[in-house]
């Protein structure tokens, strides 16, 4: 995969690039303020970016403004955000253009390599890598709405667990289930869901939307 | 009858006024009566006289100026603020001496009495009080007399039996009549314009507020700072410790065995990760990052989304452009504890915060729709909330029955834009 590093202190985007160099893919650019993320994000296309939400020159969110101009530009560009902390708000404004392909992380899910690469290839993929705290938040707070009511405790707890973007296999894992088990589980929610497209990644992304979407709305 | 009533009361106001305002002088006329009764020719009667004079303004002074005050915050409620000086603390110094401030006295009894006359005489209201008696009596005590001198002429003339007095009398009946309802208004107006403390005992009660409003900053930023660096010390810097010392471990064990060497590399990670999340919160406590990324009304959106409550944010208007960083701080944890307490002591579920800005003031308002029953105790939350926005000038306003629901209401005055 070609990835940009958008990050502005130089410890961790060197041990970014090298983390990610190590594990067989192409760091194609890197920027370290807004502005340059935004030239680069529109000028290499790359095919997942990994952007920080804090950078220079204000020091307040340009990271996440430099993404959301750039999906704005090109729908669907796919994104992961890298942050010292999750807010809803945020991941509530990277999801609301529906098109999927974006992932909000603590910054600490690189400790995990295998887990970190997985999350940039389902980002890439156009699937969701989202944080397990904004999605308990989500689960503990807000009134479904009423196409949700109608799922029962199981089937949202699958929802919840592809919120945080895992595939059928890792979910089946987490709840002890089968992967067909799974499998019967998300076709009978989509159904419920009124959602009919074809390709599986899309229909995973506008499950999660409606979910995301359903809780107390922004 | 609704008309005897209204009648009625402003006749028995006027007269409360006129005795209230010509205590005083009543006093210079006794003087002056004692005088002449003594002989004016003998020198030796007249010290009793003016001593009278003396000691009636001077003692009645006050007394009056506080009646004054009660009638009319009773009948207009308008208040009008005494400013009178208050007595510091009376303490014991290591000597056994008493300390109140002014002198040094051997007994706590000495301390009190020396205090409060040097507190009495010293004050720069009994200069104003003064003004005040001696203007009173010539504008509202003399209105104010018309109804019941009116009265007293209709009562004399009309049992006269010539036709002056009795015409006299009349028209004193028509006076007291037409004039009792409004004679005593006159107090309010004279009240607030002679009664009102001076700019330099209004500054002089500021300073005393900015005081005790430093005092509490500094104690407060003392014991927060402390927190910090006691959160970090048992918290971030002890895990990095260990974190240093498993890396170490690792190292030495790598060659002769990997399996435990790498057990401690994951305790390692583990070890960041727990470290990262304690700072991340410590963050939150000192300064929210969503603050700083995007000032004060997405915080709080934020901070709604994350709130146990089913919170919602409305914002009036161009409410939060260009506010100070402290008072959107201070503003961010206030309604964070608003919000909390409605989750934990009024059990709610819904609540409404509400930002806007009216002339002169930024105005956020807090709605819950739990149980209620919330009030300012001294030493309590919402107290400590109070003080923390008094540093800005802002206030707190807590309405809240039992059942609900609660409401509060901040207030931070700014230049209107």
């Amino acid at each position: 995969m070609r990835i940009l590093v958008a990050e502005d202190l130089y410890l961790l985007r060197d041990g970014m690039v090298r983390l990610i160099e190590a594990c067989g893919h192409e760091v194609v650019a890197t920027a370290s303020t807004g502005p340059e993320t935004l030239q680069a994000l529109l000028a290499f296309r790359p095919d997942v970016s990994v952007v920080d939400v804090r950078m220079p020159p204000n020091q307040t969110d340009e990271g996440l403004r430099a993404a959301l101009a750039a999906r704005r530009e090109v729908p669907g560009l796919p994104i992961l955000i890298l942050s010292q902390h999750v807010e809803q708000l945020y991941a509530r404004e990277l999801l609301a253009d529906g098109s999927g392909g974006v992932g909000y992380l603590l910054k600490e899910s690189v400790f995990d390599a295998d887990q970190f690469v997985d999350a940039l290839e389902r980002v890439a993929a156009g699937g969701t890598a989202m944080d397990p705290a904004v999605i308990a938040k989500l689960l503990s707070t807000g009134s479904p709405s009423r196409s949700l009511d109608r799922l029962t405790d199981r089937e949202r707890e699958v929802l919840a667990l592809m919120a945080e973007g895992l595939s059928n296999q890792a979910v089946g894992r987490r709840l002890f289930l089968s992967e067909s088990a799974v499998g019967k589980y998300t076709t009978s929610m989509f159904g419920k869901l009124g959602i009919t497209d074809d390709e599986d990644t899309n229909r995973r992304v506008r499950a999660v939307l409606a979910y995301l979407n359903s809780t107390t709305s922004p | 009858m609704r008309l005897v009533g209204a009648w009625v009361s402003g006749f028995g106001r006027s007269c409360a006024v006129a005795a209230v305002c010509l205590a005083v002088p009543s006093t210079w006329v006794a003087a002056v009566a004692l005088g002449i009764w003594w002989g004016a020719a003998n020198p030796w009667s007249w010290p009793a006289p003016v001593l009278l004079v003396v000691v009636g303004t001077v003692g009645l002074a006050r007394p009056v100026c506080q009646a004054v005050r009660r009638l009319v915050a009773r009948w207009t409620g308008t208040r009008i603020p005494g400013g009178y000086r208050e007595a510091g603390p009376v303490t014991r110094l290591s000597t056994g001496y008493w300390w109140n401030g002014f002198s040094y006295e051997r007994t706590r009894r000495d301390a009190l009495m020396d205090q409060r006359w040097r507190v009495r005489w010293r004050d720069p209201a009994n200069v104003r009080d003064l003004r005040f008696v001696a203007v009173a009596p010539f504008t509202a005590g003399l209105v104010a007399a018309v109804p019941p001198v009116g009265l007293a002429l209709a009562v004399l003339g009309l049992n006269e039996s010539q036709l002056f007095a009795r015409l006299a009398g009349a028209l004193g009946l028509v006076v007291a009549l037409a004039a009792a309802p409004f004679a005593w208004r006159l107090l309010e107006p004279v009240a607030a314009r002679f009664l009102r403390p001076s700019p330099a005992m209004a500054l002089a009660e500021r300073v005393d507020e900015l005081t005790a409003q430093r005092a509490d900053v500094t104690v407060a930023q003392a014991a927060e700072i402390r927190r910090i660096e006691r959160d970090l010390h048992d918290g971030a810097q002890a895990r990095l410790v260990a974190l240093g010392l498993s890396l170490a471990t690792a190292q030495k064990l790598m060659d002769r065995d990997p399996e435990a060497a790498r057990a401690l590399m994951r305790e390692a990670q583990a070890g960041a990760t727990a470290s990262l999340a304690e700072l991340r919160e410590l963050i939150r406590g000192i300064s929210p990052p969503v603050l700083s990324e995007r000032g004060l009304v997405d915080a709080l959106r934020a901070l709604a989304l994350d709130s146990p409550l089913e919170a919602e944010v409305d914002v009036r208007g161009e409410a939060a452009a260009e506010l100070e960083a402290p008072i959107e701080s201070a503003l961010y944890f206030a309604v964070a504890e608003l919000l909390t307490n409605a989750a934990k002591h009024a059990h709610a579920t819904h609540a409404r915060i509400t930002i806007g800005r009216d002339m002169a003031a930024l105005v956020v308002e807090v709605e819950d729709d739990g149980r209620g029953g919330a009030e300012v105790r001294a030493g309590g939350g919402l107290d400590g909330l109070r003080r923390r926005l008094a540093v800005f000038d802002g206030t707190l306003e807590v309405t809240s029955p039992r059942g609900g629901p609660t409401r509060a209401i901040i207030m931070v005055p700014c230049e209107s834009l």
